[in-house]
């Protein structure tokens, strides 16, 4: 601790006895005796990044979220998911609790992975306190939207069609109050690949979120997958030498659009990942439901930061790194 | 039993009811309802500008335990140590420090989250350096205060030898002048504490820690008044005593005013300016005067000694509060210095009222003393806009 602090200490508790009775002294002047650490972290938030990063929990925690289940070998089966909402609190921030309505207890929700031509079975079982739906985007009939049939707590629905089209889709509750229900963290990533599978590269999942945690209609916290500054505390390794492709996803609640820009190289964006057709760029905005396929082949090893390019986003916790390694 | 005992049943009685109440948990209040969530948010009692750092003292204002989560400026996370606990308990405190290149002068936010998520911001209107404990601002915030307290309040005693040689009515005009302008001080006071005691966190916020300091002060007074009046020969308060009273109660009242002086310079919410100066020296010249009327009144002989120390009384706390102010992190402790004030002033009112009653030709209803009343209000409503 420096020496000025503590003469300084010694200056406010000398001051108090003169200005009034000790125990009112108390409530303002106190000296508190039992400081703690005093490191400063001299961090900008360029320096945010491994141990100086704020982030909850350990290397592997959201492994489930970021590497997606493999593609399948084959199409035309049946894929079975279930889904369990219930209510859960969720460290988004070191210390910060959220207290979320989660698929499966996390937010997002599960990854869900099938083929096009599948017959997609998921089984929604509502273990928490408010009715809630699926609604996948994509094609299917009426009837499995996710709208009508609502799912009252205690209750449970499977939503059952063929998988289609190919590309990359969000699923996410549409019982209302619509804001709350997708804010509070029901949603996910639904990928649907097309039936000859694409190239083989590195396969990542981020969807990115916000959680406005004090109830005012604006984010406290922004996310990919659901914790603050987490790929800056633990960056992504990737490798030079493989593709890198990226499903990305906004479901970002309260504000109009996200965006997700690379740092030191270019990548190809495909919307929805539904057509062949991309644009070759570092920076690319979606508004809340937008999603799309980013494939990278990195040309430098190093470390890369990605982030959304709304600057408050990225100092609300929407920030990371790729560790490029050959 | 004996009447000790039965005095002391009621208190035991109580101790076994809270006790029941307490051990039997929620299930009273469940018969009514559910008692709403806790607010969870922190209360930002200060914020301090250093060279590339902030340092925001915190405290907990609610019943329930508050852990310090996260930390934003400008609304963007940043990383910070703490002086002090992370889980706060009421009304406990912890200073966070954030390493941070801030612009001078340039507005600012600070954030602090609780773990619940709830988020108190406060908004600096801009932000500058917090000056800390030098020798130079010693003795700039001492002759401030000298400035503002102790030069004008001398400058108007020496009002003195014209009213000496003044007739009696005129002298009773301005013993009520005089009163008018502690009731002036005292009402100002009073609004000033009930302002910042409004601006407390709620569980300290009761109207009635201002009635405490106002009474506390105005008792304080009249012990002081009826000590004094023991020395003299008849028994009630003589104008000398009277003199120093007043000057007691303008005193009291100048502590506060060096003490927002010295906070607003040291948090820059105030400008230094020339102007303001000048404001609060023509506005206490009027108390010069105030203390000049009661020690003419009696009519003997009052030395340069005498005349001293009636200024230093009057207008030294203001180098006092100057002083302080720059150091004095507690807003329930500035609430009870202007209820203080107020008691003080309103107590110098009563006794000054005596006196006049006493007195002056006409008593207390003789149209010079309510001349003289209203002039000393208005007076201080003038040249109080100086300083305004």
């Amino acid at each position: 601790m420096p020496k000025s602090r503590l003469s300084r200490r010694k200056l406010l508790a000398g001051a108090a006895p003169l200005v009034a009775a000790p125990t009112l002294a108390k409530l303002g002047l106190d000296g508190n005796a039992e400081a703690a650490e005093h490191d400063h972290a001299h961090a900008g938030h360029a320096a945010m990044v491994g141990e100086g990063a704020p982030a909850v929990g350990g290397p592997n925690d959201l492994d489930a979220l970021l590497y997606p289940p493999p593609q399948a070998r084959r199409a035309g089966g049946v894929v079975d998911y279930e889904l369990v909402a219930h209510d859960h609190d969720l460290e988004i921030a070191p210390g910060v609790f959220f207290p979320a309505w989660t698929y499966n207890g996390t937010a997002p929700g599960p990854v869900i992975r099938a083929t096009e031509g599948d017959r997609l079975r998921v089984r929604l079982v509502n273990a928490g306190t408010h009715p809630h739906t699926i609604q996948f985007h994509g094609i299917h009939p009426a009837d499995m939207d996710g709208v009508f049939e609502i799912v009252g707590p205690g209750e449970d629905i499977t939503y059952e069609f063929p998988a289609r089209p190919a590309g990359f889709h969000v699923y996410h509750c549409h019982a209302t109050p619509l804001k709350k229900h997708i804010h509070k963290g029901l949603y996910g990533a639904f990928i649907i690949d097309p039936p000859s599978p694409r190239k083989p590269a590195q396969e990542l999942v981020m969807v990115m979120n916000g959680y406005d945690t004090d109830g005012d209609g604006e984010n406290n916290f922004y996310t990919v997958n659901g914790r603050t500054f987490y790929y800056a505390r633990y960056p992504i390794r990737v490798r030079r030498s493989q593709t890198v492709r990226i499903y990305l996803a906004n479901l970002t609640e309260f504000d109009l659009v996200n965006s997700f820009h690379l740092h030191g190289d270019f990548f190809r964006y495909y919307p929805t990942g539904s057509t062949e057709a991309f644009e070759y760029t570092d920076t690319v905005m979606l508004c809340q439901g937008q999603r799309g396929i980013i494939e990278i082949d990195f040309a430098n090893t190093g470390r890369f930061m990605f982030h959304a390019h709304q600057s408050e986003f990225t100092e609300l916790g929407w920030m990371g790194f790729f560790e490029v390694v050959e | 039993m004996n009447s000790r005992a039965w005095a002391v049943l009621p208190v035991i009685l109580l101790a076994v009811v809270v006790g029941a109440f307490v051990t039997s948990g929620t299930a009273l209040t469940d018969l009514v309802g559910r008692n709403p969530p806790p607010a969870d948010e922190l209360d930002i009692r200060r914020v301090q500008f250093e060279p590339g750092e902030i340092k925001i003292r915190v405290t907990n204002p609610q019943q329930d335990d508050l852990t310090i989560a996260s930390v934003t400026v400008d609304d963007a996370i940043v990383p910070f140590t703490l002086d002090g606990s992370a889980r706060l308990g009421r009304l406990r405190s912890s200073t966070i420090h954030v390493a941070y290149a801030w612009v001078d002068g340039d507005p600012i936010s600070v954030g602090v989250t609780s773990s619940t998520g709830i988020e108190t911001t406060k908004e600096i209107a801009a932000a500058v350096e917090t000056p800390g404990a030098s020798a130079k601002g010693f003795l700039g915030n001492g002759l401030i205060g000298l400035l503002v307290g102790v030069v004008p309040v001398a400058l108007g005693l020496l009002w003195l030898p014209s009213l000496r040689r003044a007739d009696a009515r005129w002298l009773s005009a301005f013993m009520a002048l005089t009163a008018g302008l502690l009731t002036f001080l005292g009402i100002e006071a009073l609004a000033e504490a009930f302002q910042r005691q409004a601006e407390l966190p709620e569980p300290l916020a009761g109207a009635g820690l201002v009635l405490l300091g106002v009474a506390l002060s105005f008792l304080t007074m009249t012990m002081l008044g009826s000590r004094l009046a023991r020395g003299e020969q008849t028994a009630a308060l003589g104008a000398g005593a009277l003199a120093l009273l007043v000057a007691i109660g303008i005193g009291v009242h100048n502590f506060g005013e060096g003490l927002a002086i010295g906070t607003s310079f040291a948090f820059g919410e105030l400008a230094l300016g020339t102007f303001l100066i000048v404001g609060f020296m023509v506005h206490n010249i009027t108390e010069g005067l105030g203390i000049a009327a009661p020690a003419a009144e009696g009519g003997g002989h009052v030395g340069l000694g005498r005349l001293s120390l009636l200024a230093l009384v009057a207008g030294g706390p203001a180098i006092l509060g100057a002083w302080l102010g720059g150091f004095l992190s507690s807003d329930l402790l500035a609430v009870v210095f202007f209820a203080a004030a107020a008691g003080a002033a309103l107590e110098v009112v009563v006794e000054v009222g005596r006196y006049v009653a006493r007195r002056a030709v006409g008593g207390l209803r003789s149209n010079w003393v309510l001349g003289g009343f209203l002039a000393g209000i208005a007076a201080m409503y003038v040249t109080g806009l100086l300083a305004g």
